[in-house]
């Protein structure tokens, strides 16, 4: 929905479950974009725990935690959201004088737009909900009430195992082949896959170092850059603002997506971009790592006309630094906007390689994989 | 929402003395002519909780507030009353009525609080962090003039009792450290081990348990059979979780195997293994996570719980009825400045008679079925139902329940006067409570004191 729609948000407050404000300073050109005023939204949404009849206990708690920030990353996320509608569907009994299909849909497309109330979703997440949608949709009339649940649980658990989990195995099957002894790899933010991928070589035996570059406001490359230092990886960390100059030590990048577009446009974390533009300039090859169920059809040209605005007291501030507090005056004035993007756009041209589970494929083959494999797989 | 809410209303008490007694046990004690029961049950139900069990010492008590209950809610809200004996503390109340527990989580809520805080609030941060038991806390509320009165010589213990010493995690989230009342004379005894854990606490003294808890329901039972000597909530129990919330191997080792499904083959349980492990690396770990993994990134085998807090707002209003101070500042609050709290159909009383030149200042209620002679001043006061006060009467800061006779000539000050007293001529009362069915004879001043009826 386009925010800058007045109608439209009128329209939408009325049905909204969570209270927002909108922030008062926004930037023009991402007006389309939902910006909220953040301190007021968790505690609004707290105090109505026990009103929100319809709302699902654990579709809850996982809004809650979105909100908060307890949960980031595309798989944690879908994971998470996919276990509170399995505990929803369990719970679940069809009303009398209506189908199971149409209720239940209903039901899960209520769920859904509270998610989105509480963070607008990922791409993953949308493909992951289609396949539900889809999943109840085809489901025979015949069926009784009992097992039709415990065939879309089944189909749940299906979907999570084949194309999270072992898709996440057969990514890291092939991006170790990509690792020689003495590399040196740098990575981006905190991506599961890539964790995966770099501690599955370590066990493997091959010698080579890490380079974790990170960012704020979230600086989520220390809980990576943590993890990896306990298993006994030798590793370097650095801030994005320093990657043109630790680039040119290093052989390979590895980085992950929160979705890949049919362009072969990466859509990922903010500083992506940034981060496989310098190693295009320096030469060096850079594999993104994404499973296929990430993949979408829309094509983006640009990091503006979809994207996620994020707090933006989170850049003013800085945590546990009370004494840095320039902007403190500031923040209401009329000349001074500040924006605080979630998600940007990398070029194919910057991308050499995707490895998926379909295999490992130049960034032209995704629409192919779009096209061909959705019609046979099960959302489509 | 899987809660069940488990009201504490108490029976009798022995800080409010002449003020409750058979007749009138603790929850039932007017504050702005209405039960102080009735606040925590109003704001439940606004809360949407309308199945509650409400627990009180005394099989009279427990007759009087059922009766009262099904009158003025009836439809509304579904309650069972639970008898206990009387003084088994509040851990004992719970452990009596443990059977009753089904719900994933218990809220436990007092029936003296008087507050304005959404429980929803606290029940939500309690799912949030999965924790074992959140406590809500609140800013000490402003004492009122406590002008000499009954409150003098015993001022200083009067306060430590209400002053809690909390120790709290960086980002407020996290209970670890609570001492409570007595504890506080001595040395204060601080956890190392959830010291090393946390790295930073920020101990506060401005902040006050509220005596709203969320428990999950297997640890409060697990506690409550494990040690049977606790008797109250706030002095044993809640102590004894946050002092033991990284060493929790005895208490809570069975939680993980009972709660997975049957399926019993390698590769599932690999996936749930896998699963885990991304839900895991993708939130911030808190220092019990961090705590209870082994240098080298392995889960060890050391279980820990969470305690959680939820603070209260500043401009909530948070106040428990546990000394007579505490009632007379309650009374005049909820009539002045956090008069929100009182429901819309207790205003005035529609048929007060006043005399003439007789004021009534700007805080006060009057009962209906009240009269009031000539030349009386009545002023920041609570005046319960048919009440008959004679003229040259002034009362100030005090509150008189129900069926009270004051002669003519009476001076009342800071004082609370039960229900069916007598007060002679020019009877002269300065902060003194007067306990039900008392007679004051005519021209008695009394200053400080407590009147009651003797007990035959």
């Amino acid at each position: 929905m386009q925010y800058d729609d007045k109608s439209r948000v009128e329209k939408a407050k009325k049905r909204a479950v969570v209270k927002q404000t909108e922030a008062r300073n926004r930037v023009e050109l991402f007006r389309h974009l939902p910006q909220y005023e953040h301190g007021t939204q968790l505690p609004d949404l707290e105090t109505k725990f026990f009103e929100l009849d319809p709302m699902h206990p654990a579709v809850y708690k996982v809004g809650l935690q979105y909100l908060s920030g307890d949960i980031r990353g595309g798989n944690a996320r879908c994971i998470a959201m996919f276990q509170a509608f399995k505990e929803a569907i369990k719970d679940y009994s069809t009303p009398p004088e209506k189908t199971l299909i149409r209720d239940l849909t209903a039901r899960i497309s209520s769920y859904v737009s509270f998610l989105i109330e509480c963070r607008p979703l990922s791409i993953s997440m949308g493909n992951a909900i289609k396949f539900l949608k889809n999943r109840i949709a085809k489901l025979p009339l015949a069926l009784s009430e009992s097992e039709a649940k415990s065939t879309l649980m089944l189909d749940i658990d299906r979907f999570i195992n084949e194309k999270i989990i072992l898709s996440e195995k057969v990514i890291v099957k092939h991006a170790v082949t990509k690792i020689r002894d003495g590399d040196v790899l740098l990575t981006y933010g905190a991506s599961s896959v890539v964790e995966m991928i770099l501690l599955h070589a370590h066990e493997l035996g091959k010698h080579f170092h890490v380079v974790v570059v990170d960012s704020r406001p979230k600086l989520e490359g220390q809980l990576l850059l943590r993890r990896l230092v306990r298993k006994g990886l030798s590793c370097t960390y650095t801030h994005v603002n320093a990657v043109s100059c630790i680039m040119q030590d290093v052989t390979r990048v590895f980085l992950g997506a929160s979705s890949v577009l049919s362009n072969g446009t990466v859509y990922s974390r903010v500083g992506t971009a940034c981060v496989a533009m310098v190693a295009h300039a320096f030469h060096v090859p850079v594999l993104v790592c994404c499973e296929a169920y990430k993949f979408h059809e829309r094509v983006q040209l640009d990091s503006i006309c979809f994207n996620e605005l994020g707090n933006p007291d989170a850049i003013s501030k800085v945590q546990g630094r009370k004494e840095i507090n320039y902007l403190d005056g500031l923040v209401n004035q009329e000349n001074l906007q500040l924006l605080n993007l979630i998600y940007d756009a990398t070029p194919s041209d910057y991308v050499s390689m995707i490895i998926t589970d379909y295999g490992m494929i130049p960034p032209t083959s995704v629409p192919v994989i779009v096209r061909e494999y959705r019609r046979d797989h099960l959302w489509s | 929402m899987d809660f069940q809410v488990v009201v504490l209303a108490g029976g009798n008490s022995k800080n409010l003395t002449p003020l409750v007694s058979k007749e009138l046990p603790k929850p039932l004690l007017p504050v702005a002519n209405c039960p102080v029961l009735y606040y925590v049950l109003h704001q439940l139900e606004q809360s949407n909780l309308k199945d509650l069990i409400v627990v009180v010492e005394g099989e009279d008590a427990a007759l009087l507030v059922g009766a009262w209950i099904s009158g003025t809610f009836i439809d509304r809200l579904h309650v069972e009353i639970a008898a206990v004996p009387e003084d088994i503390g509040t851990a004992g109340a719970l452990r009596a009525i443990s059977h009753h527990l089904t719900a994933k989580d218990i809220l436990v809520v007092s029936g003296d609080l008087v507050s304005d805080v959404p429980p929803g609030a606290l029940a939500a941060t309690h799912r949030r962090h999965d924790a074992a038991v959140t406590t809500m806390l609140c800013s000490i509320p402003v004492s009122g003039p406590s002008e000499s009165g009954s409150s003098g010589g015993k001022d200083k213990a009067k306060k430590l009792g209400r002053y809690n010493i909390i120790g709290l995690d960086p980002s407020k989230q996290f209970l670890l450290h609570i001492a409570t009342g007595a504890e506080i004379e001595k040395d204060a005894r601080i956890s190392k081990r959830i010291l090393h854990a946390v790295g930073q606490m920020e101990m506060r003294s401005d902040l006050m348990d509220a005596h709203m808890y969320a428990f999950k329901r297997s640890v409060l039972q697990e506690v409550l059979d494990v040690k049977d000597t606790f008797q109250s909530l706030k002095e044993d129990v809640l102590p004894y979780l946050v002092r033991s919330q990284l060493k929790s191997e005895a208490l809570l080792n069975r939680t993980p195997q009972g709660e997975e499904n049957g399926n019993e083959k390698v590769s599932s349980q690999n996936n749930q293994a896998f699963i885990s492990r991304i839900l895991a690396n993708a939130s911030t770990p808190s220092f019990h996570g961090i705590y209870s993994k082994n240098p080298d990134g392995s889960s060890s085998t050391r279980k820990t719980h969470k305690c959680c807090v939820y603070i209260a707002s500043s401009s909530s209003y948070c106040v428990r009825l546990n000394s007579i101070q505490a009632f007379m500042d309650i009374n005049r609050d909820v009539t002045g400045d956090a008069d929100h709290l009182l429901s819309p159909n207790n205003i005035i009383g529609p048929s007060p008679k006043l005399g003439t030149k007789t004021t009534v200042g700007p805080n006060c209620r009057l009962g209906e079925g009240s009269e009031m002679g000539d030349k009386c001043q009545v002023k920041r006061s609570i005046i319960g139902r048919h009440c008959r006060i004679g003229s040259h009467v002034k009362v100030v800061n005090s509150v008189v329940m129900n069926h009270v006779t004051i002669g003519d000539g009476c001076i009342i000050q800071g004082s609370v006067i039960c229900s069916n007293v007598q007060l002679q001529e020019r009877v002269e009362l300065k902060d003194c409570q007067v306990g039900a069915g008392f007679v004051v004879t005519a021209g008695s001043e009394y200053k400080a004191e407590s009147l009651a009826k003797k007990e035959k």
